[in-house]
């Protein structure tokens, strides 16, 4: 009984500690962000790169770009997927966008940099572009000979379409609102004022948090602090306004819709407060991220203006769509990752992967691809095994792995692409990935990065040289 | 007049066809509907993205939800 119960607190503890940290500052404008590329950025305005006539220093970029730009959910990563491959764009940046968009889209990147660490969040994007470019071009070179017997069709790519002027401004705004609220850099971080708010029962009722939700350094567990509640209660305020001011926004905008902007404003800036109880209050801090949050939001609003405004609507329906599907499959993750910790001993992590050794990278690819999580539910679990005692390596090994291969992700690819061109992908995306974290992890514990970029160099040139070997022999 | 709403079946989709419902019955076309669910058969049509309004075999929209009026100016034959 006493252990159900502790599960069942250390999941509520974790949702807790998860909602009042990491979601309003990041994942609230990153959400945004999405429906923006969404409902503004015309697709053909980047899939007119991938053409058959396109040349591969165009196309392999682009098709990285379409992945983080357009693709946020694997609703949409299916018919891009499958568009690009039969369209003519062909298996090579096919595959490279089908590795990228899981890993390279705003959502997960800013949650990644928020909950594990901008480091992190770097490695990840420059390995997985690499990586993909890399894995697309094998791909493409491994299956030339199909690949020359599929005619293009290039009507799909001609239609004409530019991302207007008004857009890029418009998003610009958003990811330096997503900036601003989530950077660890000293200007933003300074106090500009303090003040005390006098409240005498502060000290309890902290008190009586760190009862309920106890923080443990030693397990990662972070305690909940008052601020954190009273964000949670936002949170929860925002949500009831946006089911009918969000869910409806594209017949009208009505009332609900402005209460639920202007609540998500308030919790924005109220996040992005410094706030500390002391023996006679709270104590309130200015920064420059409170100043900053508030007045990026004021700059969005001028802007609406210059939008349709069925564009705005379409921008906030689609926001709430990507909240609707995406959240809650967030929560439900956090939670059993909350009662997960209170399993796992932190001996059996660091057994299996408390250094980075081949075995342990290996270990961390294995449990990516075995283990299915919903879209970035992968990002709280590596923060799990990081807390765990995990070495950066193998994490940044599962972390690669995860989003790029699931069953289900496999058997869509093999579908599209058929069953022997969909295994070779899965083995090199096991085999890069195992190469990334031992890369990542040797430069972690201090290997110089010219040693490392020699060993990739040579890693690749092995693999490449490998292929061609084998193609030859088969062309005899 | 037949149109073609093509899509996987996500949300946007749906969005398309009963906004596409609705101006039909507001312009009062006799029109016949079509969703293509089926990967294969959405692209023999030039698209690169769903969810896609075709027009008596014209591909009108693709990748976006278009507003009501363009869809009305479409079925008038504009």
């Amino acid at each position: 009984m006493d252990i159900l119960i502790a599960a069942l607190q250390g999941g509520l503890a974790s949702l807790a500690s998860y909602l009042a940290a990491h979601v309003l500052l990041c994942l609230v404008p990153a959400f945004f962000i999405a429906g923006a590329l969404s409902a503004l950025v015309p697709q053909q305005a980047i899939t007119r790169f991938l053409g058959p006539e396109a040349p591969k220093w165009v196309s392999y970029p682009a098709a990285a770009g379409a992945g983080s730009l357009l693709a946020v959910c694997s609703c949409t990563i299916q018919p891009l997927f499958a568009g690009i491959y039969k369209k003519g764009a062909g298996l090579g940046p096919a595959i490279t966008f089908l590795f990228f968009a899981p890993a390279g889209n705003i959502l997960a990147l800013s949650y990644t940099g928020v909950a594990l660490g901008a480091d992190f969040a770097i490695a990840r994007i420059v390995l997985a572009l690499s990586f993909g470019i890399g894995i697309g071009m094998i791909m493409a070179m491994l299956f030339r000979r199909d690949e020359a017997g599929r005619q293009g069709d290039a009507r799909a790519f001609v239609e004409d379409a530019k991302v207007p002027g008004r857009t890029l401004l418009f998003v610009a705004t958003l990811v330096a609102l997503l900036i601003a609220g989530t950077l660890k850099v000293d200007w933003l971080a300074a106090p500009l004022w303090q003040g005390t708010l006098a409240w005498p029962g502060a000290v309890d009722a902290q008190a009586a948090l760190d009862r309920w939700v106890p923080a443990d350094a030693a397990t990662g567990a972070e305690g909940l602090s008052l601020q954190g509640v009273g964000l949670i209660a936002l949170l929860g305020l925002i949500g009831a306004a946006a089911w009918r001011g969000l869910g409806q926004v594209d017949t009208a905008v009505s009332r609900l819709t402005w209460v639920t902007l202007a609540l998500t404003v308030l919790t924005l800036a109220a996040a992005a407060l410094g706030l500390r109880v002391t023996g006679d209050g709270l104590a309130v801090t200015l920064t420059g991220r409170t100043l900053a949050v508030p007045l990026l939001c004021a700059a969005l609003l001028p802007q609406t203006r210059r939008f349709d405004a069925w564009d705005m609507q379409q921008w906030l329906w689609e926001t709430w769509r990507f909240v609707k599907m995406i959240f809650p499959l967030l929560v439900v993750g956090v939670f059993l990752v909350g009662v997960i910790r209170i399993f796992i001993r932190p001996e059996w992590i660091q057994a299996v992967a408390g250094a980075n050794t081949l075995l342990a990278n290996l270990a961390g690819v294995v449990f990516g691809v075995f283990m299915y999580f919903p879209t970035l539910v992968e990002v709280p679990i590596a923060r799990m095994f990081l807390s765990l005692g995990m070495h950066p390596g193998p994490l940044i090994a599962y972390l690669m792995a995860d989003p790029e291969l699931s069953l289900q992700s496999i058997l869509i690819t093999a579908a599209i692409i058929g069953k022997l061109k969909a295994w070779t992908y899965v083995g090199l995306v096991a085999l890069f990935s195992t190469a990334a974290g031992l890369t990542y992890g040797a430069w972690v514990d201090g290997t110089s990065v010219w040693l490392l970029a020699a060993a990739v160099a040579g890693f690749v040139g092995l693999l490449v040289g490998t292929l061609q070997i084998i193609e030859r022999r088969k062309a005899c | 007049m037949l149109i073609k709403i093509l899509g996987t079946g996500c949300a946007k989709c749906n969005r398309l066809e009963q906004l596409t419902r609705e101006v039909v019955a507001e312009l009062g076309i006799a029109a016949e509907f079509a969703h293509i669910r089926e990967m294969d058969r959405i692209m023999e049509y030039p698209i690169m993205t769903t969810p896609a309004l075709v027009v008596d075999e014209v591909v009108k929209v693709a990748g976006r939800i278009p507003r009501k009026d363009e869809i009305a100016g479409w079925l008038r034959g504009g």
